[in-house]
């Protein structure tokens, strides 16, 4: 009996394998269609050029994939059990992608932001429910009151969620569903949706699997990459893709809107194009050694005795890229050393303390434009309240010693001088609090034993500082400085905010990421901006490789 | 709260927000907003029957009154249209500006039907395509006719530039008109013992000079009192390169005009406001605040101040025209435009739709709010425009763009970038005005940089 009931199951199990099999080699015969039709000139008119492409090209795995499998699978190989479960899963996700799309989910959820402002007061009665839920437990010792609590609770609750339900628009949607479901394309991809769950069913499935040999190394491994999948294909999607396109699209003209043309690295080269030539004196005019319809001027030096001027194609590239590195070199230090001090401070025991690390934790997590335009009027140089104080600090100079210093009307960001220093300031005072408190979790990790052998050695406050918690804190450092310079050298907002027009005075605060906006969305030069975008990935890049190098030498971050 | 209950109600909660998701797409309501209460869920709209078009349209609204007039004229136009269902949207957001909005929307193919638009962007748009010339409609429809709307704008609306040819096209209608005037602050200015800029329009002495001693006797009052006050961009400086005869470009729009004699002069009178007299709020400081502290006697800013200005002034104030220069007040004609986007499937509706966003009897509506000056050259807009008082002196915007006064129509460049030519113009003016730049060296290098902007 147990011999007639095995067979039976491995001849189901070769049968499973049998239809998997000729699934396979339809799926890849329906991939060549799929792909004649996506690039056949007249086929899918909606979609743009790239994205047929791409389309196309992932299509063209999939079935080589699936040929692959149904390859293997007639050989019973276990080979042909992982290209299926591959080829099925990435099907699965992909039709049920489309599925979800086509029903209209992914709008709704613009709309569900609507819907349930309107009705999320209706969920504090569910908080209500769990109140009188929650008084139920005071009476333990009378177990009937308590399970009427319970009830009510309960009740309450679910009234209230219903209602809240109802008003978040659940019957409308339900109605709607409903009627999108009748219709055939989406009846088709749900048919699609449900053949790809069962082959992988079919594969899945032990005796299955036991038929085609599997290994316990296999399955952990499927099993690893299965639970991978979901932050695996959000990062392929949303971080990998874009940032292959955007590389893509820095080798075009592609102005946004479908007008493209691939020109290689002439974005590249526009931005590098530079000119080097010798001046006859160091007034000379530009436009004498050097084409003014290609360049303009970038820098003029002296060597050697003789003048030299730089000319560049692009010149507000390499000055925003120059103003770009002064902010990160500058910000860098000033928003890590005050917070390393800060943090010294703020580990101490003294009552009230909490309090002033949550102020000082605030602007982090304040919005940037609101900050921008706060310190916008604090800077104004005609009723801005610093230049109002340091005013009055001045005349209180001048009363008591008799000095004659002028009213203070600095031009924070109106000057070429000062406008750099002043976005440089606000952003150092709006990372600084986040260091501090990146430092103050270091600080606690260390060890108190050693502040007490070295107190018990005579050693002062600031050689224990020196000595032992400086060191100690490398990795915390090391942390703080590659965040802050990337995010430093990602600059914009507050440039965005608060210089009028932005990047003013003249090209002063002009920084790398607004200028790649500027080109972006304003120029319709989204190649050109595209281009801008991956210089200043590899500057990043690279400055952060540096810092990991000399980090490693010093052996403080093990990485 | 038990496990069980805990489970069951998140799963209810995850299974009503994916179900809820599939609801349509809630669309603002065409109605006015009357109050700040929130605004209750809009009820899935039903399947529309096969006649029944909807036609999304947008404008840049400068304030929530605004907002509100715009949706009770869709709800009014709606009505009106018969098949047609109108959704108005506000645009923008609060992270992104509304041409940003707008440009992302396009690219990926969920703009609205008709939008608008600056007049500097026209150019840009009509050549990529991406709006629609409505030419053969508006040949076809009785009693349309271009030259109801200040020339100005027409004349970049009904650019071909394939022809380069004005006339031939039609890329839209112009939904405003706005023109610089001074605000003033008669207070200071009594105090400082200076004339009253409107008696010396009406004297005919409201020139240059006049103003420059207005503004030196306002300063005196002390170093941190201003004459003058104006924001940095294109506009203010502009008007004076215009009133003495100079323009940004040359005569047909190709190339650079900023190194002419007369351009010259324009910048020179003003950066002798900025750096020599220093009577002008710092060039690069926000002008507003100050005003609106009573430190500035005359503000130079166009209609959409207004608003502001009568909400937040303490002291007493009107408006005044420009002072002229050798070439007049130099105005600015600011205008915008209501296109239609190029992949509208409703092209002949959207058409209608423009026309009647532009009729006297709407332009009349918005004009009331007092920010926006009609577009068509309508007495009945214009009657409902100077109701908006105060300012007392509203003549003094229509002044400005009076055909008398000769003002500049803002303008896109065909011929070249528009964005590029500001951003090399903006920066070297500003190291002008600031100082760090002598007028020899700016005229020297000006058009050489500029000219890149332009398609050779």
């Amino acid at each position: 009996m147990q011999v007639q009931k095995t067979h039976k199951s491995i001849n189901q199990t070769q049968l499973i394998i049998k239809v998997t099999t000729a699934w396979h080699f339809l799926l890849s015969i329906s991939g060549i269609f799929l792909i004649a039709y996506i690039i056949f000139p007249h086929g899918l008119k909606n979609i743009p050029v790239w994205l047929s492409y791409i389309s196309a090209i992932l299509i063209g795995l999939l079935s080589i994939g699936s040929f692959y499998s149904a390859f293997k699978l007639i050989k019973l190989q276990r080979q042909g059990r992982t290209a299926s479960l591959v080829v099925n899963y990435i099907g699965l996700v992909v039709t049920a992608l489309l599925f979800f799309q086509n029903l209209g989910i992914f709008l709704g959820v613009d709309a569900l932001a609507k819907t349930f402002g309107s009705s999320i007061g209706w969920l504090s009665g569910v908080l209500l429910g769990y109140l009188v839920y929650t008084i139920g437990d005071r009476y333990h010792y009378r177990i009937q009151i308590e399970e009427m609590f319970h009830k009510i609770g309960k009740y309450i609750a679910l009234i209230f969620f219903a209602i809240f339900l109802i008003k978040s628009g659940l019957f409308p949607a339900l109605i709607y569903l409903a009627k999108q479901m009748i219709l055939p394309s989406n009846f088709v991809i749900l048919f699609v949706v449900i053949v790809f769950g069962l082959a992988i069913w079919s594969m899945w499935r032990e005796p299955t699997a036991l038929y085609l040999n599997r290994t316990n190394a296999q399955t952990e491994a499927l099993e690893g990459y299965l639970f991978l999948s979901p932050n695996l294909i959000g990062f392929l999607i949303f971080f990998a893709f874009p940032l292959v396109f955007s590389f893509f699209i820095s080798l075009t003209d592609w102005d946004a809107f479908g007008n493209s043309n691939f020109i290689g690295l002439a974005n590249y080269f526009e931005l590098f194009k530079l000119n080097l030539k010798q001046l006859a004196n160091s007034t000379q005019d530009f436009f004498q050694v050097m084409d003014g319809s290609i360049f303009s001027e970038l820098l003029r030096f002296n060597m050697f005795g003789k003048s030299y001027v730089l000319g560049a194609a692009d010149a507000r590239f390499w000055i925003a890229l120059r103003n770009t590195l002064v902010f990160g070199i500058v910000t860098v230090p000033l928003s890590a050393i005050p917070a390393l001090f800060l943090a010294n401070i703020l580990n101490s025991k003294i009552p009230g303390m909490k309090i002033f690390r949550a102020i000082y934790f605030l602007p982090s997590i304040a919005a940037v434009v609101g900050i921008s335009l706060i310190w916008q009027w604090l800077y104004n140089a005609t009723i801005g309240y610093i230049n109002y104080f340091i005013t009055v600090g001045l005349d209180f100079i001048n009363s008591v010693f008799s000095t004659g210093y002028p009213q203070a009307q600095i031009r924070w960001l109106s000057e070429s001088r000062t406008a750099l220093l002043a976005i440089i300031i606000v952003s150092a005072w709006q990372t600084m609090g986040f260091n501090t408190v990146l430092f103050l979790a270091g600080l606690q990790n260390v060890p108190k034993e050693l502040y007490e052998a070295a107190t018990v050695d005579g050693a002062g406050r600031w050689a224990k500082f020196w000595k032992i918690t400086l060191p100690l804190l490398a990795p915390t450092t090391f942390f703080v400085i590659t965040t802050t310079t990337i995010q430093a050298f990602q600059v914009f907002e507050q440039v965005f905010i608060m210089t009028n027009p932005p990047g003013s005075p003249g090209t002063s605060t002009l920084t790398i990421v607004l200028y790649l906006y500027q080109n972006g969305f304003q120029r319709f030069q989204q190649g050109y901006a595209a281009a801008i975008a991956w210089v200043l990935f590899i500057v990043i890049f690279s400055v952060t490789l540096l810092q990991f190098r000399s980090q490693r030498k010093t052996g403080a971050y093990d990485v | 709260m038990s496990r069980k209950l805990f489970l069951g109600i998140s799963l209810i909660v995850i299974l009503a927000m994916v179900l809820s998701a599939c609801a349509p797409k809630v669309v603002e309501t065409a109605t006015p907003v009357e109050t700040a209460a929130p605004v209750e869920a809009a009820e899935p709209t039903a399947a529309p029957v096969a006649e029944e078009i909807t036609l999304r349209w947008r404008t840049r609204p400068d304030n929530q009154a605004e907002i509100d007039v715009y949706s009770a004229v869709s709800a009014d136009l709606d009505a009106a249209m018969e098949g047609v269902t109108l959704v108005y949207e506000p645009g923008g957001s609060e992270t992104s500006s509304y041409q940003d909005v707008l440009k992302t929307e396009i690219g990926a193919g969920t703009a609205p039907d008709v939008f608008w638009i600056p007049g500097t962007d026209v150019a840009d748009f009509a050549t990529r395509g991406l709006i629609l010339d409505m030419k053969s409609m508006a040949d076809a429809t009785e009693g349309f006719s271009a030259g109801d709307f200040y020339p100005g704008p027409m004349y970049h609306l009904t650019y071909n530039p394939e022809t380069s040819m004005t006339g031939e096209a039609l890329w839209g209608l112009p939904r405003d008109v706005s023109t610089f005037a001074l605000y003033l602050n008669l207070d200071l200015i009594a105090e400082a013992g200076a004339d009253d800029p409107r008696e010396l329009v009406k004297e005919g002495k409201w020139t240059w000079e006049a103003f420059l001693d207005v503004a030196k006797k306002v300063q005196a009052l002390g170093s941190d009192v201003y004459g003058y006050g104006a924001n940095a961009w294109w506009g203010p400086y502009g008007v004076w390169i215009n009133s003495a005869g100079g323009n940004f470009y040359n005569a047909d729009r190709t190339a650079c005009g900023l190194d002419t004699p007369e351009a010259i002069a324009g910048l020179t009178f003003e950066r002798q406001l900025y750096v020599e007299d220093k009577v002008a709020v710092p060039y690069g400081e926000d002008s507003e605040p100050p005003f609106m502290a009573g430190k500035v006697a005359m503000f130079q800013n166009g209609r959409w101040a207004t608003p502001g200005v009568r909400a937040n002034a303490n002291f007493n104030w009107d408006v005044v025209e420009l002072p002229t220069g050798a070439s007049g007040q130099g105005n600015w004609l600011f205008w915008g435009a209501y296109v239609v986007n190029a992949n509208t499937e409703h092209s002949e509706e959207a058409w209608k739709l423009v026309q009647m966003l532009t009729t006297a009897e709407t332009q009349g509506k918005i004009a009331a709010l007092g920010a926006n000056i009609p577009s068509r050259m309508s007495q009945e807009a214009f009657d409902a425009f100077l109701t908006f008082t105060p300012p007392a002196n509203n003549q003094a915007f229509l002044n400005g763009i009076a055909d008398a006064n000769k003002p500049t129509a803002e303008g896109p460049l065909w011929a070249g970038s528009w964005p590029n030519y500001d951003s090399i113009m903006g920066p070297m003016v500003s190291k002008v005005l600031n100082g760090e730049l002598t007028i020899e060296d700016y005229q020297k290098t000006i058009c050489v940089e500029a000219n890149k902007a332009f398609e050779h």
